[in-house]
């Protein structure tokens, strides 16, 4: 009899869960099937990289799950950590954007983006931690599409996906190239995304990323000083220039946008306007005045 | 004969000087970088940003432990920003140990596969293929 009762309370918890989703979803498809999301049967052990060379190949960069598995794998944990999966996504040049939550999971999908999940498939004190991608999902149905290692797709009742997935906190990861922005994404979490293009040092990768990120959040200081930074590392000077132009001309209170205009142009030989510009980061100051004094102190000081 | 080596040498060499000061100047460029200007928008402190480089190392040789080779872990470690290295550097202590927990828990094996056909079949979990679950 209690475990009756528990059923009942279980059924409680995920009939309303599913309408709530329904009515947030508004005039969102209620079924999404993505097409061309290959599916790789999983080795063992090894679904970080099939999940992520699923993505990566839907995405436009033909590549293995054995070809993933050096960057992912840690062969002590018999697994792979999601830091591990985001990096080897950045290293191929793609945009690693973390989710959270369902709503988030079925916007992107409904976008036509593929999500990649963490599960918990067994229990917390017991855990079988598996990656998988979502590529689709039917609410009135109830269910979501799950390439999950196998051959076939898995359809997968929500409700249990909902409880597999809660043990994860509901991470998701869109693996996406830097001219495809998520639908819902944030100006700081995107540009945080951005900037490990750069960290990766895929500067190319990195400039369409921010150029990306100008087109929705017009002005941002942020992707003003990345695209100008990644210019920068170019060794496309004009360009950077260009970018830290804008940057000072939007935020005429940020000594950063013209501490990087004035190096820039003491580079291309432009002294004069590289001192004005030295000059302008010092008299705003803040808590980079010394990397400002110093840029200032160099083209006084002599030649580039 | 020495005099008039002076001049190419000494050519030769404000040449070489020149170009280490340009070189050098390349190397001290007082860029700001992106990171920087975006963590002041989140307001993440100078103490956050002192003590994610001093993580870096750490969680190298964590991951290093987790037999990943050095160079490997090193470049693992690369391409995440540093509030991504301060979350690593939290939580990979913590991560399921794979291997001691279920060594300890096979002597409850059937205990356990009845567990979890039961949460199974309840929709908790997805352990085994065979449980059908209704929608």
């Amino acid at each position: 009899m209690p475990v009756l009762a528990f059923c009942f309370f279980l059924a409680g918890c995920a009939g309303p869960q599913l309408a709530q989703i329904r009515e947030q979803m508004g005039t969102a498809p209620s079924r999404v099937e993505l097409k061309g999301v290959p599916l790789f049967p999983q080795e063992a052990q090894q679904c970080g990289a099939a999940a992520l060379a699923m993505v990566l190949q839907w995405s436009g960069l033909p590549t293995t799950p054995e070809a993933l598995v050096p960057e992912v794998y840690s062969p002590a944990l018999k697994g792979s950590l999601q830091p591990a999966i985001v990096g080897a996504a950045r290293r191929s040049g793609r945009v690693a954007y973390p989710i959270s939550g369902t709503k988030a999971l079925l916007q992107e999908v409904a976008a036509g983006h593929p999500v990649i999940v963490l599960v918990n498939l067994g229990l917390s004190w017991y855990p079988k931690w598996h990656y998988a991608v979502v590529t689709g999902y039917d609410l009135s149905e109830g269910f979501v599409v799950l390439h999950s290692g196998k051959i076939e797709p898995e359809y997968l009742p929500f409700r249990v996906f909902q409880n597999t997935w809660a043990r994860s906190h509901r991470w998701g990861l869109l693996v996406l190239g830097p001219g495809d922005p998520p639908v819902t994404a944030g100006e700081t979490a995107y540009l945080a995304a951005v900037l490990g293009l750069e960290k990766a040092r895929r500067w190319h990768e990195a400039v369409k990323g921010y150029q990306t990120a100008l087109q929705q959040w017009p002005g941002s200081l942020p992707a003003l000083m990345g695209l100008g930074n990644s210019f920068y590392a170019l060794r496309e000077l004009p360009r950077a220039a260009n970018a830290f132009q804008e940057a000072a001309r939007f935020h005429p209170a940020s000594g950063a946008a013209f501490n990087n205009l004035a190096q820039v142009l003491w580079e291309e030989g432009r002294r004069e306007k590289a001192l004005a510009a030295a000059q302008k980061a010092v008299a705003l100051g803040g808590p980079l005045a010394d990397t400002y004094r110093k840029t200032l102190k160099e083209i006084q000081s002599g030649t580039p | 004969m020495m005099k008039t080596m002076t001049k190419p040498v000494s050519f030769f060499l404000i040449l070489c000087l020149l170009s280490m000061g340009f070189a050098l100047g390349r190397a001290q460029a007082a860029m700001v970088g992106t990171e920087t200007v975006l963590n002041s928008k989140v307001q993440q402190t100078e103490r956050a940003r002192v003590n994610a480089f001093l993580e870096r190392p750490r969680v190298q040789a964590i991951l290093e432990a987790q037999g990943i080779s050095p160079a490997e872990a090193r470049a693992r470690i690369a391409c995440l920003s540093d509030s991504e290295v301060a979350g690593l550097a939290a939580t990979v202590d913590q991560l399921p140990a794979g291997g001691s927990a279920v060594g300890a828990l096979i002597g409850a094996g059937v205990l356990i596969f009845i567990v979890l056909l039961i949460t199974d079949l309840l929709g908790l979990t997805h352990v085994f293929p065979f449980v059908y679950h209704s929608r």
